[in-house]
């Protein structure tokens, strides 16, 4: 027994001196258990995503259009925008076309918009359009659900005042008033109820259709009930996407950018490693007492690693496009260019670990570490928008989000070079940051000692 | 071909190399002997300018040899301590490799392979991985990739650690034709015998200060006796011990006596005086003092490997 503790004793000792697996074994897990806790809501009240932006562009004054922006913003997973700020910083209401503009460049994914004929006097329903960017499936049909929910729950009230505009077109609108004036005194004689607060109840159009008209608000599947199907053929939605219309394999285009990053980051990780496995080899000895410097030695990996990411990117992608249709050779250009610029940068990162790690194993735990939390709050497995808000900000400090920026508006987006140039000056300058630290730190290391 | 002049480096509070001058004539071959952390490893990456010293010099062939020199290092070739070799690869594109980087053309470095592989055996397994090889025969190619250029000054940072002895031989017969061709080495070790065996000159080093520096002979020399007499204790060793003592001092332990017989001793004598007190000769034993007896004499501690 007295072996067994003191085996014991050696192991706990060992493993807390291990710096890389006490990391992979608390702060790895915990890092990532908050992650998807946030996507997934497990540590609010009410479960689900909380803050996704959704333009609301209202081009009539229907109540129904207040009435269904005000639904939106008691929608928690909702952010409501209304305004934008213009080159002076003022804000100013959002247009239709500044709506289009903002979801072409990728600022906005959503959009609702209420157009002039939202209730018209010539059909009895609602007309409204959804401008959206469709690029991560996921965000895409948690909008769709949440916004159908809060249409439907707003419907009924929008279809009475479109029914009474009607009547009121056909027979006038004293006749209306006088038989809306009839029937709530009928209701009021039926159910012993003050005629004039029924009469304002139906004015304000809560007074109708009974419990059938609010059974949408508990139903995330409208066709799973007759009402809401009925309401739903009322309400027309004009679906409008504004980018990625014309992509062949839209599930694969969408996650292939994310997967490959991903990949190519572990590829990179690992071959940084080498660099310590020459070092113990004390081939770095041999090397440098040639004429050899330093600098050969790390622009030679900066170079078989950046042309290693290259490779294996398009190779990702072509196989993209052979098992899932993905088009890649139509962008080949463009997608080549941003290729480059992000193999540079993952080599940046693996550069970074070699810099700042002591030894092999701490290199490998610490990019375990870092490319699973960049991958994770950086969009790879989850749309970003659906993180908590602290967390998008921190997820655009990641190589991740801007190389999937890149690859999405290469082949979702399918957007010319020259409108990728800032998110790839984002990846290049991010590439000059960390080279430049990890040269730094190469110098005061002792990598080569 | 070489001079260190007050070279020091230091490693926080610890002074690895302090105030270290050396000068070597071509074609010499000098061994560099002392125990693990005696300073010879820092030593060797200051004259190979793989570390910057904090004071002192050194000079090969004139200049000054700088991490920048590439003039230098054409001069010099490494034998690091460790297999400093590509596993993945075979021989030949290792050596390919370290060929190539100190500017080789084709067909020069084609020539110098071929030599080098035959040269220490290993000529039929050049198109075998590294990882295939063992240790000794490691070793071997170890040394030929610091060869290849042509070095004027060879650095051999410990090259025969964990080697079998055959290979050993084999290094050992190389580097001494090599030698004998006009190739300078500095050969670091802390083995005595093969510093005996393959130095003409040797510097004995520890706690990072040249302790005493020339041949086998020079070094003997420091030693206030060549000879020493053993004898066991008890019976008539005791008793003949006051006429031994004036052939020169007696040392005693549990186990016996030590005389260390001065020099121009006649051992005639010696063994006349053992005869009379009727102690029997094969009893005793007579030693020659070896380069582990001058690190004692030089540092008062044993020779610590």
């Amino acid at each position: 027994m007295n072996s067994v503790l003191t085996l014991l004793r050696k192991d706990i000792r060992l493993f807390f001196r291990n710096k890389v697996a006490f990391s992979l074994t608390f702060i790895v897990p915990v890092v990532l258990i908050y992650v998807f806790g946030s996507v997934f809501g497990v540590n609010r009240s009410s479960s689900g995503p909380a803050g996704i932006p959704i333009a609301v562009v209202s081009q009539t004054d229907a109540r129904v259009a207040t009435s269904i922006t005000d639904g939106l913003r008691a929608e928690s997973s909702f952010r409501v925008i209304t305004t934008w700020a213009d080159e002076n910083d003022q804000q100013i209401p959002l247009t239709e076309e500044r709506v289009r503009a903002l979801i072409h460049d990728n600022k906005l994914r959503f959009a609702l918009v209420f157009p002039s004929d939202t209730i018209s006097d010539e059909s009895f329903g609602l007309k409204l359009k959804f401008l959206n960017n469709p690029r991560n499936e996921i965000e895409t049909q948690t909008v769709n659900g949440l916004l159908q929910k809060v249409i439907f729950t707003s419907a009924p009230t929008a279809l009475i005042d479109g029914l009474r505009k009607r009547a009121a077109n056909f027979i006038g609108t004293e006749a209306t008033d006088k038989f809306y004036s009839n029937l709530a005194n009928t209701i009021a004689d039926s159910f012993g109820l003050d005629p004039a607060a029924v009469k304002a109840d139906m004015d304000a159009g809560n007074l109708v259709m009974g419990p059938s008209a609010n059974a949408a608000e508990d139903e995330t599947a409208p066709s799973a009930n007759p009402a809401t199907d009925f309401i739903g053929e009322l309400i027309q939605i004009d679906n409008q996407q504004l980018a990625g219309a014309n992509v062949k394999s839209p599930g694969a285009t969408r996650v292939v950018g994310g997967w490959a990053i991903m990949f190519l980051l572990f590829s990179v990780s690992g071959a940084s490693t080498a660099l310590f496995e020459e070092k113990q080899a004390g081939i770095f000895h041999r090397l440098l007492a040639s004429p050899v410097r330093r600098s050969h030695i790390l622009w030679s990996k900066y170079l078989f690693n950046t042309l290693l990411g290259i490779v294996q990117l398009l190779v990702l992608f072509l196989a993209g496009q052979l098992m899932f249709g993905i088009e890649v050779v139509p962008h080949l250009p463009s997608l080549l260019v941003v290729v480059i610029v992000a193999s540079l940068a993952c080599t940046s990162f693996g550069m970074l670990l070699s810099s700042i790690a002591s030894n092999p194993a701490a290199a490998s735990g610490l990019a375990t570490f870092l490319i699973l939390t960049m991958s994770s709050i950086g969009g790879a497995w989850f749309p970003t928008s659906l993180m908590p808000e602290f967390i998008q900000s921190i997820s655009k400090l990641t190589l991740v989000y801007w190389s999937m920026e890149g690859f999405l508006a290469v082949l979702w987006a399918q957007k010319p070079l020259i409108e990728i140039l800032p998110t790839l000056g984002v990846l290049l300058a991010m590439a000059t940051v960390v080279s430049a630290f990890s040269l730094w730190r190469f110098n005061r290391g002792n990598l080569f000692d | 071909m070489l001079e260190i002049t007050s070279l020091t480096k230091r490693y926080g509070k610890l002074t690895a190399l302090d105030d270290v001058s050396l000068r070597l004539q071509p074609g010499e071959f000098l061994g560099l002997l002392g125990p693990n952390g005696a300073g010879k490893s820092t030593l060797m990456s200051l004259i190979s300018g793989l570390k910057r010293a904090d004071a002192g010099t050194v000079t090969i062939n004139g200049s000054i040899a700088t991490a920048a020199s590439s003039d230098v290092r054409q001069q010099l070739g490494f034998v690091p301590q460790n297999i400093a070799l590509y596993d993945e690869l075979t021989a030949e594109e290792n050596l390919q490799v370290f060929g190539q980087l100190f500017g080789l053309n084709r067909a020069t470095l084609k020539t110098r392979i071929d030599e080098g592989l035959t040269a220490v055996g290993l000529a039929d397994r050049r198109r075998d991985r590294i990882k295939t090889f063992s240790g000794g025969m490691k070793r071997r190619l170890n040394l030929i990739a610091a060869l290849l250029h042509r070095p004027k000054l060879l650095l051999c940072d410990e090259p025969t650690v964990g080697v079998d002895p055959q290979s050993r031989n084999a290094i050992f017969e190389f580097l001494q034709q090599r030698n004998a061709e006009g190739l300078t080495v500095i050969y670091s070790t802390h083995y005595m015998e093969e510093a005996t065996r393959l130095c003409s000159r040797i510097a004995i080093i520890d706690h990072g200060k040249i302790l005493a520096d020339g041949t086998h002979q020079d070094l003997l020399n420091h030693l206030p006796s060549r000879e020493q007499l053993f004898l066991p204790l008890g019976g008539p060793s005791t008793a003949a011990l006051p006429d031994l003592a004036r052939f020169g001092s007696i040392a005693s332990t549990d186990e016996g006596h030590t005389i260390g017989l001065t020099p121009g001793t006649l051992l005639s004598a010696v063994f006349t005086v053992l005869e009379s007190h009727h102690v029997p000769t094969s009893s005793c034993r007579l030693t020659r003092p070896g380069l582990e007896d001058v690190f004692l004499h030089l540092t008062g501690k044993a020779f610590r490997e």
